[in-house]
């Protein structure tokens, strides 16, 4: 656990926010708690289905509860990093900072995120490094065979 | 932020608690970065930091999560108790209320964690000593009746913040040596140093799926 986008729900958490929020579903009212408890939840699930599902309810929350623009920014951005969705995440993030600038919570995430697609952008620069070498490896091979033939 | 090697013997989950606007994450980071945040806007759910001290030797990596005082995000936060070895109690030396609702605070700390959770009470804001509203007498008083310890602080000057993470983890590691504290328990909140060295940790193995080695 080395920062917030590694932390899991227990599934005990994301099935008790989830029975409220369907239970009020059911009588047709559900509270901005409720939803935004849950999609707290399932943004941090280690499912992307469920991470899928917290992004569009936060986004229902954007549009229709103003007064919790900035939570629900703050877990658009968590959830969209958390399934990769690093462009998007970032997209999030700035929408927050042209708001306040200097939150310490979200430019630590901001700095998160850009080490993540440092990482991942190097592991893919390795893994092109590997296939070079077996490709090279091969062709050495062929041309050790083909020499040996003489 | 911190650099060097991850060499540690122990991870110590922290809670930080109490209500909006005493001061947790100004706490947090005068502890961690040797900073004073001025305006520090409201938490958005929980914040975390690490930082690594020493304790008899003993390299300890603190993970603390620094939770919302705003009452809409108290249900979530709740589970962030949960396996939690410290736990630290802020109130506002200059704001009444916020120490009228300690006992709150306190009887969700001690259901939610285990019995050998170390709980310390932090009164902040001693810099404002002019605007107090909490008297230390009192305040220690209530420490003393429930068994926290209890320091008053400040995370502007840092007067105290130190001393609060760090007899915190020196209770903690006293349990453990003590035996007091079940090492193997999940819910203890301590976890023993990673079995190769130099590697972090991670607290919950399933959440790796996104390694791509």
């Amino acid at each position: 656990m080395e920062d917030v986008l590694d932390e899991v729900v227990s599934s005990e958490d994301l099935q008790k926010f989830e029975r409220v929020f369907h239970e009020q579903l059911h009588l047709g009212k559900v509270t901005h708690k409720a939803q935004f408890e849950y999609a707290w939840c399932l943004v941090r699930s280690k499912y992307p289905t469920d991470i899928r599902k917290g992004i569009l309810l936060l986004k229902e929350l954007f549009n229709s509860h103003p007064e919790g623009k900035r939570d629900y920014l703050f877990y658009l951005a968590i959830g969209n990093a958390r399934i990769k969705e690093y462009n998007k995440a970032l997209h999030y993030v700035k929408s927050f900072l042209e708001i306040e600038p200097a939150n310490q919570q979200v430019l630590a995430l901001e700095r998160q995120i850009n080490k993540r697609m440092e990482k991942e952008g190097l592991i893919g620069i390795a893994m092109a490094g590997t296939a070079v070498l077996a490709l090279g490896g091969l062709v050495g091979l062929g041309v050790a065979l083909a020499s040996k033939k003489k | 932020m911190t650099s060097g090697p991850y060499n540690y013997s122990y991870i110590f989950k922290y809670i930080i608690i109490g209500d909006m606007g005493v001061g947790k994450s100004c706490l947090l980071h005068q502890f961690t970065d040797k900073k004073f945040m001025a305006d520090c806007p409201h938490t958005i759910g929980v914040e975390f930091g690490t930082r690594i001290i020493e304790v008899a030797g003993q390299k300890i990596k603190l993970q603390i999560w620094d939770t919302a005082g705003q009452e809409r995000f108290r249900a979530v936060t709740r589970s962030y108790y949960r396996g939690a070895a410290g736990a630290l109690m802020v109130y506002d030396i200059t704001r009444r209320s916020t120490y009228n609702h300690l006992s709150s605070w306190l009887t969700d700390t001690r259901n939610l964690t285990n019995p050998s959770t170390v709980i310390f009470l932090i009164g902040n804001k001693s810099d404002l000593d002019g605007q107090r509203d909490v008297t230390y007498e009192e305040a220690k008083q209530f420490a003393d009746e429930n068994g926290l310890m209890f320091v008053e602080a400040s995370a502007k000057t840092g007067q105290n913040v130190e001393e609060a993470f760090l007899e915190t983890a020196k209770k903690i590691y006293q349990s453990i040596q003590d035996g007091r504290l079940d090492l193997n328990a999940a819910e203890s909140g301590v976890q023993h140093k990673p079995a190769s060295p130099g590697r972090p940790l991670a607290a919950q193995p399933p959440a790796r799926d996104n390694c791509a080695c």
